[in-house]
């Protein structure tokens, strides 16, 4: 058995290492608030986005644009949204799972130290990485917008897709890969937009808008702009909601069971303790007995 | 009867009231917009947008974007939108003077297309808060 003074030092580590968990809780607790209510905010901005592209897009007998054709597939391009630190349970590792089938003609572009270091172990064809800043605004991702729209202007990558780790409420995320461009079904779109926002008012059919844009193919193709630079926004958002949550939720299992091994810990103690004065007694008195 | 304006950008629904008229700044020029009004789509330019209610007027700058009308409904979407009123001359002037300074310095620099026009976009914004801002005086 342990002796009293090993079990007090095991304790006395145990409870700074439940004080950094209890901290780092708190901290993702609240940045977890201010994450979820930014990614429930741009919402409306996607929604009326969506219905402008399908409207205008209504008007045309056949697109030529780039960003609503398909095209063949000869290397997917993929964005994978992870984070920059870990300690959040396992998140990143049920995000990097969905890449296990992806075959290698696919290129990366990775946002997050997590992502970027997992592609490279792998070998994969990673085309650039980003960080972004802990609430990034919407001109802190511009940079990756430009440089996909260039690799896909320039053929070097026939899909824009999107890995990210979709925020169902605090207890549920689930990685998601979603295909951005080309966008060449776009009821499918707004339908899925819908359903992701929970408005069901997708069925009711709009009259005719008159529209008064000239210079279409222009106006569509910074319409396709604004959707991915919109998508991935929300996204990046969404992934960082969860990231918080799914690091609170880690820190409160990790201070719970700090909690726990403490109780442990000092009932073993006790016990020590008590058997060591059990112990000094029998000892005297065995040897007042013996004289 | 009152119509509704929302504008919203990416990062919130900036406003979202009862109005009795609404004035856009548009590509082809400024339309006036009443109850009753045609559906209509239109790309929206940086400029001052006059909105009355009760009697009572206001501007807002808006940059650039779209506007839908439909249903008595004008929908705006913009990068950014500001209630002048809320804002002040000098720190107006600041923006509108350091986006120029920006922007020329970029012309100067060689840099590549999108970061001009970006910072164009930028001038055109701080402008319209000025121009806006000039009007509701």
């Amino acid at each position: 058995m342990a002796n009293t003074r090993d079990i007090r030092l095991r304790i006395k580590g145990v409870k700074s290492t439940r004080q950094i968990t209890r901290a780092m809780q708190m901290v993702a607790t609240s940045k977890m608030k201010k994450a979820q209510d930014a990614a429930k905010s741009g919402r409306p901005y996607a929604m009326l986005l969506a219905d402008i592209i399908v409207s205008v897009a209504d008007e045309f007998e056949e697109i030529t644009h780039k960003y609503f054709n398909d095209r063949p597939v000869r290397h997917r391009g993929i964005l994978v949204i992870g984070t920059d630190k870990g300690l959040c349970g396992a998140l990143n590792s049920n995000l990097f799972r969905m890449l296990a089938d992806v075959d290698s003609s696919a290129k990366f572009v990775s946002v997050g130290k997590r992502a970027t270091q997992y592609l490279s172990r792998t070998h994969r064809d990673l085309l650039a990485d980003f960080s972004l800043p802990d609430k990034p605004r919407y001109s802190d991702i511009k940079a990756i917008i430009e440089f996909l729209l260039r690799a896909y202007g320039d053929d070097q990558i026939d899909t824009i897709e999107v890995l990210h780790t979709g925020f169902i409420n605090t207890l549920r995320q689930e990685p998601e890969l979603v295909r951005l461009f080309p966008l060449n079904d776009l009821d499918e779109m707004s339908q899925k937009l819908h359903e992701r926002f929970g408005v069901n008012d997708h069925d009711v059919p709009k009259d005719k808008r008159e529209i008064l844009i000239e210079n279409r193919d222009e106006v569509l193709a910074e319409l396709g702009t604004l959707y991915l630079k919109q998508q991935i926004h929300q996204m990046v958002m969404e992934s960082q909601a969860s990231e918080h949550s799914a690091r609170m939720v880690a820190m409160k299992t990790a201070t719970d069971n700090a909690g726990n091994l403490i109780n442990d810990l000092t009932l073993q103690y006790n016990r020590a303790r008590q058997a060591a004065i059990t112990q000094e007694i029998l000892e005297i008195s065995a040897a007042t007995l013996s004289n | 009867m009152p119509i509704t304006l929302e504008i919203v950008t990416p990062d919130a629904t900036v406003y979202s009231e009862e109005v009795d008229h609404v004035v856009v700044p548009t590509a082809n020029g400024k339309i006036d917009i009443l109850p009753h009004h045609v559906p209509v789509i239109d790309k929206l330019i940086a400029g001052d947008l006059k909105v009355e209610k009760n009697g009572t007027v206001e501007y807002l700058a808006v940059s650039s974007g779209f506007v839908e009308v439909y249903s008595e409904k004008v929908s705006i979407l913009t990068d950014e939108a500001l209630k002048i009123n809320e804002q002040d001359d000098s720190k107006i002037e600041e923006a509108v003077k350091r986006a120029q300074e920006a922007l020329s310095e970029g012309k100067k620099s060689n840099l590549d297309l999108a970061a001009i026009q970006k910072l164009e976009a930028a001038t055109r914004f701080a402008l319209a808060q000025q121009i806006a801002k000039g009007k509701s005086k």
